[in-house]
């Protein structure tokens, strides 16, 4: 009992260690989140609630100045959800490993699954057994935790900070990113997957394709499906 | 009102995140549906890391002006030679800002 205790607190411990550098590096985008909403007119609660319920960082930002804006209630629920697409797929992804977990768990890794979430889901075995699903708990809970305290920070302080979002903050993301995909590809699948969304996602961007994301993503599967199908090869095998 | 609309955005980011974590939703994977699953992750990781790197003001940035691929090239050395997360992003920063306060 003991050394299960034991290996459960190692587990969530390596969760918070694994998200720690994706929890600082959002850091710029959670002030300047909090800081906008309060000088779009939203009270602190309001602020607040938007990473407390909705917790997802391009949706808020940009649906705060929606409704800032007076948009109508129809144009901000249909951004949100063209943003929240990409989520569908994280679900398909993590499909077989989840469902058949209880409840409780769906509703909890379901409420935590961002983007930083998915990134760190990408194990063979994530999510199957008690210890693995305590990480994955611990990493999703300690990002929104960290999510709401720069909030809070930028609701606070706002406007007497500086823009943090030039620091080059977002280079850690990318970093992070990098160490979790480099090291996977290992076929020639994986890699022409990786370059096609690589490729793709910076054209969508260019031209402010909102749905860019979800469809390089399908693009660059498509591809390393059909790679893998041709070469009739192992996965293993560059 | 505004209350509303919070509840209402908070139920499309769950409901989207929760949907095919139902079991009871009647859908099935079959293999070729699982393989190209298999991609979803560097795939997805790929689209939000590069654009990061490469666009800047709305422009492509390819010059080696710029401090992003100097990093991300000592990034993806270290994480190809070492595998490992911290010093992938350790060697990776270094590089960043050091190419940053040179250029």
């Amino acid at each position: 009992m003991r050394g299960n205790n034991r290996a459960l607190k190692i587990a969530t411990l390596r969760g918070v260690l694994d998200m720690l550098p994706l929890s600082l590096a959002v850091l710029p985008w959670g002030i300047l989140f909090g800081s906008l909403a309060v000088q779009r007119g939203f009270s602190w609660l309001e602020a607040q609630l938007f990473s407390g319920i909705i917790f997802g960082g391009a949706v808020q930002i940009v649906t705060v100045e929606l409704i800032a804006d007076n948009s109508s209630l129809f144009t901000v629920l249909f951004t949100a959800f063209i943003i929240s697409s990409r989520h569908f797929l994280y679900g398909l992804s993590l499909r077989e490993r989840l469902s058949p977990q209880p409840l409780r768990w769906r509703l909890g890794l379901g409420f935590l699954l961002t983007d930083e979430l998915f990134a760190l889901s990408g194990h063979r075995r994530a999510y199957i057994g008690k210890l693995r699903l305590y990480y994955g708990l611990a990493a999703g809970g300690s990002f929104y935790l960290a999510w709401n305290f720069w909030t809070f920070i930028g609701i606070v302080a706002g406007a007497s900070l500086p823009d943090l979002t030039d620091l080059g903050l977002d280079f850690a993301i990318a970093a992070t990113f990098i160490a979790l995909v480099v090291p996977g590809i290992k076929s020639l699948a994986t890699l022409a997957a990786v370059v096609t969304a690589a490729t793709a996602s910076v054209f969508f961007t260019l031209w402010h394709f909102e749905l860019g994301l979800i469809c390089s993503a399908l693009l660059a599967m498509i591809v390393g499906f059909t790679v893998n199908k041709l070469r009739g090869s192992p996965e293993d095998s560059l | 009102m505004t209350l509303l609309t919070i509840l209402l955005l908070a139920c499309i980011t769950f409901g989207t995140r929760y949907l095919f974590l139902e079991g009871r939703l009647p859908v099935r994977l079959g293999p070729n549906l699982r393989l190209m699953l298999s991609y979803s992750g560097p795939s997805v990781l790929a689209a939000i890391l590069t654009p990061i790197l490469l666009v800047r003001n709305d422009q492509l940035f390819l010059s080696i002006s710029n401090p992003y691929l100097w990093g991300a090239g000592a990034a993806i050395t270290a994480a190809y030679k070492t595998g490992n997360i911290y010093w992938t992003i350790g060697v990776g920063m270094l590089v960043f800002i050091a190419t940053g306060q040179l250029i």
